[in-house]
């Protein structure tokens, strides 16, 4: 490892030329490495939610590119090579692999999700590191498939991975490859999923080592520190468009997974100087149950919330993040004490994590703002756990309604915050083939979009019948509780439901959190609607109509909550009635 | 051969076979004659009505021989035609009012989408709008279930309901696409009957999932399918038009089309498959490759074609194109069998600039053709790779691109000033020299991404550029990959209407077959592939292909247990039934592609297929007149050559004085009437006999 770090050449020595190719060509590197992993993978988890992320950081561990990767994994990377380098600095060898994940003593951002590192090493000298980011499909723990709502603390959650050598100096470490395998319920996915892995930051180690080679290593060095410089400097230009000031919002998770409480997230956001604070001192302290926010997956909540509210195009790095200060008081629901379970936080609280800061940038700026995303109420069924083929199923398809934007509807079934819309659905045609899944619907709901000029997306209305004895992971983050906020005037998406029917003809409402098992039954799941952006009062008259039309919203809410009168026919606006009656509501 | 050269020609040799490329911009148009003699035609598009456009340059070529358009039809023995009719069709959004049976319960999978985004992160953009509004999709109780059999009977009463609301809303065409259907198509078939029986429309414009693509995965099929009922009734009365309009002008053999695999098909079988044209132009580049093979002496090609706002890369390995299952047009997604081409945003007309960060850009985004590059003079400020080759000296100012643009030197020179030397501070050439580098490095990421990204080594193909601004580039991009040679086809500028008269009639059949490798039963296997391949002899035999003209391939697509993405394996003349010997080709592939194999993995296959395909005689690209003295140069030039050498005098020739047998060592240009090659300093530019363009590169270790 080259701890004394060369002297950083000057921004005026570096080639703008060379900046802009290599720049491009390390986001290749990446983007490969991403789709390596995509198609080689074995858990379906990849090639569908893409929950994973490719990543190179530079020497120091500040994240240089990114690529293909889940939203709420961005700002993850640096933690990660700092563990390393806290860990192994100086002993670092060319041909070494490193494996962690925890959140608490490893950089982790939550238990599942592992990271594969490997240093770049030319010339004897360490460039940088490239890396992986994936959730595995199971890592023991109280319940199948990573995601025990009992867990009252992190242990119940699966094994604990500090930063470890997999690879020495190129020589794999069977043994820790077996204690690994021994730890899941499903170590054939997890070995598949292990050599995607290893085989995607390969090609990631190849291309960059090769880049470095040409450029020279002090080159290299300069480059890459100029293109985290850029990274600032883009997102310093996009955060100087926001009036300076301090701005305060408030979210709310109404479940510790146990008791339904109110669990609040404050965040103020001070704009000042292209530069942005988020301060949550006020935050709720962490809770009983496995939403706390790791440290790690709260300063990507805030990335995230942040860059997408920019241009797509904004640079994501090591650089731009240093545009951003998180201050994420210990002890609290977004920096929780070890051993507090946290495992959920990825989906929850990271969503509502990014509506506060949402809601913040909202306040500096309306035109942008982003109305609230349904919260997610997908869980997991699994089975066969005693037969040679256990399986576990992700309701996928029961992903909620996102908010609107100016000038964009909300998308009608469109995930959670920190997937951005980043999840790839099933078809129910190859669900059926896999997993013992007969499904009945997988339709848009009505009058459950949030009314405004751009409405909500509606949710879903989800049945599917289970034929075998299986165990539910429920994580009904979006139930009860409307969760897609609206904002400058748009109104709330309507709230999620979950009701089982079993084969007795009983029926029950899902709990919101919690692990069962049960015999065959008919999950039935109502997914929450998004936030509207802007007075319904203000929306076409010909958009409402193609609404009442399409069935998504009623003729009486078109009435009442829009102000838009459909003709006897169904196919037309009465135009003067619904002149008068918005006319009446001013 | 340049363009419009039938000028000189006297009279070409009946039977000839004609290539008629509808573009945006231009409809172009190759005939060869049974000599191999080629001519070329150009003419502008005629966007209204694209068979006028089709006539129009007919009756060009006609007037260039000193014939009547009947005496040219006469004697044409194979007419082909590729379309961007369709492709169009949906960028314009244009499509038909359709109407879309679904099973109950599913009715919204079609807006859905999967939840597809192409960039996460640009999530304040919207999906573009759904082909069929859901008021016109509608549902119908009835299911099939996973092992293809009714657990609910279909409810004709629904069908009929649909059917009424969809006269009322003049449904054009309708798509019918219920879950499991490609496992049993006997609901969808029941659909189509009482459609028969009550609708009025043309039997032709109702689509069956079934019948279009009978993949897994109801929204990939019923997007599909939707597709090709927004298309048919825009695009075939179109072609049946055309082919009437020929035929009253004496044609004889029905007109061909190419499809999106790359291979032509009757206008007769498109009729009902019209979603299989959304590829139909680019995809005769397929036979633009087959036409260089034997000149180029390799089946190892890759060709770059670079027009004003695109380039499109395709790989060809020993003479064969892959092809993949599906594409995506204006935002949708089409499920045919399509030629690989990879398409970045990367043309001539690529704008540059620098952004709020400081870094250099060039592209995607292009400046079209109006105002197009800063020195067209149409009012164009951004400067584009145009401007920066103008700026070096390599494009000569003045008349350009056949003379319907002049190239102003001083405009391109202040807009990079303006917009990329000022702000990077450099001086106006070597911002422009940047420029280069980093459009160059775009297009060898293109080429590294169907070459590398598919397991395949650059190093052993030739590079074929092609379009106005390919041959610019060809050189430097080849020399980077490693390649030997470059190919610099004379035609370069209507590469795919050449194409379309060295492609094949293909057919790419598939069926559903879900196992694993290990427990197949191989009579099942076997019993499937021979269904597939009786399909395709019956097609093949109805254009006009008797056994022994017809060739068929098996292949399988198969995966690691879990993995979504699937490796499409030939298996080879009569071997490969041996699940063994099918698992070794899988993994060759697979670690070819991924660099490991799973050694204790299951595999899993999910299709067969059979590809049929009838060849033609083939024709031989003939030469012209081969040298006889030196080429001359038109002028010596000062042009910046590369970043090692910088500015330096060198000759310019005219494409017309190179001919067959010249050989001249490199830096120099080559001007053509629609393109300029560049060829660099360690490089050697000889004419072969089919007078095209060979750059031999330097060989040395990268």
């Amino acid at each position: 490892m080259n701890a004394a770090a060369p002297e950083r050449p000057a921004g005026a020595d570096i080639d703008p030329v060379a900046l802009a190719l290599t720049r491009s060509r390390l986001d290749e590197a990446c983007r490969r490495m991403g789709q390596v992993m995509t198609r080689t993978a074995r858990s379906p988890i990849f090639s569908d939610s893409h929950d994973f992320s490719c990543f190179v950081t530079d020497r120091n561990g500040a994240l240089v590119s990114q690529a293909d990767g889940i939203p709420i994994h961005t700002g993850g990377g640096g933690f990660t090579v700092e563990a390393i380098l806290a860990e192994f600095g100086g002993r670092i060898a060319e041909g070494d692999v490193f494996v962690s994940s925890d959140p608490y003593a490893a950089g982790g951002n939550h238990l599942p999700d592992w990271v594969i590192s490997r240093p770049v090493v030319v010339d004897g000298e360490t460039i940088g590191f490239a890396c992986n980011r994936a959730h595995q499909s199971d890592i023991g723990g109280g319940a199948a498939g990573t995601y025990n709502a009992r867990a009252t603390d992190i242990w119940q959650e699966g094994i604990r991975l500090p930063v470890m050598r997999i690879v020495e100096r190129g020589v794999l470490r069977r043994d820790v490859w077996r204690l690994l395998l021994l730890n899941s319920r499903t170590p054939d996915l997890m070995d598949g999923d292990l050599r995607a892995m290893m085989g995607s930051t390969r090609i990631g180690v190849e291309r960059i080592s090769r880049i470095a080679r040409e450029l020279g290593v002090q080159t290299a060095f300069g480059l890459l520190d100029a293109i985290l410089d850029h990274g600032e400097r883009r997102l310093r230009s996009a955060l100087g468009t926001l009036p300076e000031g301090r701005y305060e919002s408030v979210e709310y998770t109404h479940s510790d997974c146990f008791d339904e409480v109110d669990i609040a997230i404050r965040a103020a956001v001070t704009i000042a100087d292209g530069h942005a604070t988020v301060d949550f001192t006020g935050s709720d302290p962490q809770m009983r149950g496995f939403k706390n926010s790791s440290l790690v997956n709260t300063h990507s909540a805030v990335y995230l919330a942040i860059t997408s509210y920019f241009d797509a195009d904004l640079p994501r790095n090591g650089g731009s993040l240093r545009a951003i200060d998180v201050i994420a008081p210990l002890g609290t629901v977004v920096n929780p004490r070890p051993p507090a379970p946290l495992s959920m936080c990825t989906a929850t609280v990271a969503h509502e994590i990014g509506h506060a800061v949402w809601k913040a940038l909202a306040a500096a700026d309306p035109e942008r703002a982003c109305a609230g995303w349904g919260k997610s109420i997908h869980g997991v069924t699994s089975g066969g756990m005693d037969s040679p083929s256990p399986w576990v199923m992700y309701h996928w398809n029961t992903l909620s309604g996102s908010g609107a934007v100016k000038d964009r509807d909300g998308f009608n079934q469109f995930g959670h915050v920190g997937t951005l819309g980043g999840i790839t659905m099933h078809n129910v045609e190859n669900y059926e083939q896999r997993y013992p899944a007969r499904f009945a619907r997988q339709e848009f709901r009505r009058d459950s979009a949030g009314p405004g000029e751009f409405r909500g997306g509606t949710g879903i209305d989800y049945e599917v019948a289970i034929g075998e004895p299986a165990e539910y992971a429920f994580r009904g983050e979006g139930l009860i509780h409307p969760s897609g906020y609206g904002t400058n005037g748009g109104r709330t998406g309507a709230a999620g439901r979950m009701t089982l029917a079993f084969d007795d003809g009983t029926e029950r409402p899902a709990p919101r959190y919690g692990v069962e098992a049960h015999g065959p039954l008919r999950l039935h799941a109502l997914s929450p609607g998004g936030g509207g952006w802007g007075s319904p009062l203000r929306r076409g008259p010909d958009q409402v109509l193609r609404d009442v039309r399409d069935g998504v919203v009623s003729r009486e809410a078109a009435e009442n909550v829009y102000g838009v009168v459909v003709g006897d026919d169904g196919q037309t606006v009465d135009t003067p009635a619904t002149e008068a009656l918005r006319a009446s509501r001013g | 051969m340049s363009e419009l050269s039938a000028a000189r020609a006297s009279s070409p040799a009946a039977p000839w076979r004609i290539g008629v490329d509808v573009g945006g911009t231009f409809t172009d148009m190759v005939l060869a004659d049974a000599t191999g003699l080629t001519y070329s035609f150009k003419v502008p598009s005629a966007p209204a009505d694209p068979s006028a456009g089709v006539l129009r340059v007919l009756r060009a070529a006609a007037d260039a021989f000193g014939k009547p358009v009947e005496a040219l039809l006469e004697s044409c023995g194979l007419f082909v035609h590729g379309s961007t009719v369709a492709t169009n069709t949906m960028l314009e959004g244009k499509g038909a009012t359709v109407g879309l049976l679904t099973t109950r319960g599913f009715r919204d999978s079609l807006e859905i989408r999967r939840g597809f985004r192409e960039n996460q992160w640009d999530h304040r953009r919207p999906f573009p709008p759904v082909l069929v509004p859901r008021y016109l999709r509608l549902p119908v109780s009835g299911r099939i279930d996973r092992d293809g059999c009714e657990v609910e009977p279909l409810v004709a009463a629904d069908v009929e309901a649909a059917l009424e609301e969809f006269g009322r809303e003049r449904v054009e065409a309708i798509a019918i696409a219920l879950i499991n259907s490609f496992l049993n198509p006997v609901h969808e078939r029941a659909c189509a009957e009482i459609i028969r029986d009550v609708w009025d429309g043309d039997p032709d414009l109702v689509s069956l999932s079934s019948e279009i693509m009978p993949i897994m995965g109801e929204y990939e099929r019923t997007s599909t399918t939707v597709v090709n009922a927004c298309l048919a009734p825009r695009v075939v009365p179109y072609l049946k038009d055309l082919n009437a309009r020929l035929a009253a002008l004496g044609l004889e053999r029905p007109v061909l089309l190419v499809q999106s695999n790359g291979g032509m098909t009757s206008v007769g079988r498109i009729a009902t498959r019209p979603v299989r044209l959304l590829l139909s132009g680019p995809a005769a580049g397929v036979g633009a490759l087959n036409a260089y093979r034997k000149a180029a002496k390799t089946g190892n090609l890759i060709s770059m074609e670079i027009g004003g706002t695109s380039c499109d890369v395709m790989l060809m390995e020993r003479g064969a194109v892959s092809v993949r299952d599906a594409l995506t047009v204006a935002g949708y997604h089409v499920a045919t069998p399509s030629v690989d081409i990879h398409t970045i945003g990367a043309g001539g007309g690529a704008v540059a600039g620098v952004d709020d960060g400081g870094m250099l850009f060039v592209g995607p985004r292009g400046a079209g053709a109006d105002p197009g590059p800063a020195c067209y003079g149409l009012g164009g400020t951004e400067p584009t790779v145009t401007d920066a080759q103008l700026v070096l000296g390599r494009l000569r100012p003045g008349p350009y691109a056949d003379g319907s643009i002049a190239l102003d030197r001083d405009l391109a020179f202040a807009a990079i000033e303006r917009a990329v030397a000022d702000p990077l501070g450099l001086n106006v050439e070597d911002a422009a020299a940047g420029i280069i580098r980093v459009v160059e490095q775009h297009l060898l990421l293109a080429v590294q991404r169907i070459s590398v990204e598919r397991g395949r080594d650059p190093r052993a193909f030739a590079l074929v550029p092609a379009g106005g601004a390919g041959p610019m580039h060809g050189a430097a991009v080849g020399r980077t990959l490693g390649c030997a040679r470059v190919y610099i086809p004379r035609h370069s500028g209507v590469f795919c209407a050449l194409g379309m008269l060295y492609a094949d009639i293909r057919h790419d059949l598939a069926r559903v077959f879900l196992s694993t490798l290990d427990d197949v039963a191989p009579g099942e296997l076997e019993a499937g592939f021979e269904r597939l391949e009786g399909e395709a002899r019956t097609m093949l035999a109805e254009e006009g292909f008797d056994r022994d003209a017809v060739r068929l391939a098996r292949e399988l697509d198969l995966s690691y247990r879990g993995q979504q993405w699937v490796v499409r394996v030939g298996l080879g003349d009569g071997a490969g039934r041996d699940p063994v010997d099918i698992r070794e080709r899988f993994e060759n592939e697979y670690d070819r592609l991924y660099g490991h194999t799973q050694p204790d993995g299951i595999v899993e296959i999910s299709n067969q297929r059979v590809v049929g395909t009838g060849a033609l005689p083939r024709l031989t690209i003939g030469g012209t007149g081969k040298a006889t003295r030196d080429p001359m140069p038109l002028e010596i030039r000062s042009v910046f050559v590369d970043p090692g050498i910088g500015r330096r005098d060198i000759p310019v020739y005219a494409g017309a004085d190179l001919r067959p047998g010249h050989a001249v060592e490199g830096p120099l240009l080559v001007e053509e009437r629609t393109t300029t090659v560049l060829v660099g300093a360690s490089d050697r530019l000889e004419i072969d006999a089919a007078d095209n363009l060979v750059v031999h590169l330097p060989m040395e270790a990268a």
